[in-house]
């Protein structure tokens, strides 16, 4: 009889032992072939201009455990990347611990947190974290750099506090009625959680909250002289801390045990903004997150992925993608400097060199 | 013909009264992204000099960028304008100076 309860009981446990990266990633020894993969990702590059498919870094972890890593020099696994735009969906999970602990709630309005928001009293903190505060907003990079609010929050007239920029812009639209992607939205969602802290808490609030609990060591968040993290730009992690984030997500906000983000926080950063127009091939925005959901009878964004990948995106060419049914997570680091490379194409060579597994 | 040229002489005052505020903050862009992107291509991703050149690198060329690497301080010159970033802390990284 206590054979018996013995086995069963080793039967249940290999069942529910889930692999954790704690301290390091796990491996899979899963003898899978990466050439159609490598080949899109990693093109030999004859000339040194910058055009093209540049990867820094690729990095595929199923179920907890790395599948296959990838890096161009001078980028390797220790180095600190530059993010760019994923910060954003990183300062929304980073939210979500918040949220988890009573600090706030999806209909509280902004300027509870964050006073200079008074101005625009009908901001909701849902309405932000949808880009779609109703502010007025131009976000370019590059192409028009004179009419970039972007440009000049980050480089000029806004760099000294981002939030105050944002919230001194005029209205366009009524909150919560508009998309418009916008990084002056994230860095009022970085505004309103500094105010949702003692003043003595926010510097570690990030590493507290969320970093140190999943393990990350790499992170630097740079923040503008008003002291408040650059949310919507200034995050750097090596790929396999990035990752974290990305299992984290994919296991619905678990961590060892512990649920450290809400369940129904992930629920709203993976459910459609329904007022958002669909962009044929472009992904759709949620909670901060983007999806492969299709919103209003239109195609699927990515048609070789499942509808319910979503991922965080970030400037020439940064991603975290996350498939939950598949558990798998993808980092993808980059310096893209044109628009040639596709998400629908990498994570279709992904899965077939998946579907490839033991054939 | 005279007339037109001074429709249009008076149509571009228009637009660049309209865009003053963005026509005078336009020649910092460059010095600014580049001493703050440089430093941060330097002392936080921990690339070398050559590569971060490379990685700044805009369609407009820079009259200037030094590195002071004992202090992780960066100076960048371009259109006309000057503008500074400098390493603050592990965690924080780097910032433009005001």
């Amino acid at each position: 009889m206590k054979a018996l309860l013995l086995i069963l009981a080793m039967i249940t446990g290999c069942a529910w032992a889930e692999e954790w990266p704690q301290p390091d990633w796990p491996i899979d020894k899963a003898n899978l072939n990466w050439q159609a993969v490598d080949a899109y990702a990693f093109p030999a590059n004859p000339t040194s201009e910058r055009s093209g498919i540049r990867t820094d870094a690729l990095l595929i972890i199923r179920d907890g455990r790395i599948l296959h890593e990838r890096y161009a020099a001078p980028t390797t696994a220790a180095t600190a990347h530059l993010t760019w735009s994923v910060s954003k969906s990183v300062l929304a999970t980073l939210l979500g611990v918040a949220q988890g602990e009573g600090r706030f709630q999806l209909q509280d309005p902004v300027a509870r947190f964050y006073p200079a928001m008074g101005a625009h009293p009908g901001v909701r903190m849902a309405d932000l974290l949808h880009w779609a505060s109703g502010l007025d907003w131009q976000e370019d990079y590059e192409y028009a750099p004179l009419k970039s609010s972007v440009v000049a929050m980050l480089y000029t007239r806004g760099r000294e506090d981002m939030a105050a920029y944002t919230a001194a812009r005029g209205t366009a639209a009524s909150p919560g009625q508009r998309f418009l992607y916008s990084s002056g939205d994230t860095n009022l969602l970085a505004g309103a959680l500094r105010g949702m802290l003692d003043a003595g808490q926010y510097a570690d609030y990030p590493w507290h909250a969320l970093f140190t609990p999943l393990g990350i060591d790499s992170a630097v968040w740079e923040r503008d002289r008003a002291g408040t993290y650059v949310g919507s730009s200034y995050l750097y992690l090596s790929a396999r801390d990035l990752a974290r984030i990305g299992l984290l997500m994919q296991r619905d906000g678990q961590w060892q045990g512990r649920q450290l983000l809400p369940k129904a926080w992930v629920a709203f950063n993976r459910t459609p903004f329904a007022l958002a127009q669909p962009v044929p091939g472009e992904a759709n925005p949620g909670g901060h997150w983007w999806l492969n959901q299709p919103l209003g009878g239109a195609q699927r964004p990515w048609p070789n992925a499942p509808a319910d990948t979503y991922a965080a995106f970030g400037h020439w060419g940064q991603a975290l993608y996350v498939l939950p049914a598949q558990k798998l997570v993808i980092v993808r680091y980059a310096d893209d400097r044109d628009g040639s490379y596709r998400h629908d194409e990498l994570l279709k060579r992904v899965l077939a060199a998946l579907a490839g597994e033991g054939a | 013909m005279k007339r037109m040229l001074l429709l249009v002489l008076a149509g571009l005052l228009y637009w660049a009264w309209q865009e003053r505020q963005a026509l005078a903050d336009f020649p910092g862009i460059l010095s600014a992204y580049s001493a703050k992107e440089y430093c941060s291509c330097r002392f936080v991703m921990g690339f070398e000099q050559a590569y971060c050149l490379g990685y700044v690198q805009q369609w407009l060329p820079l009259s200037s960028l030094e590195e002071n690497s004992q202090q992780r301080q960066v100076t960048a010159e371009g259109l006309g304008r000057r503008n500074q970033a400098a390493w603050q802390s592990q965690r924080e990284g780097c910032r433009l100076l005001p």
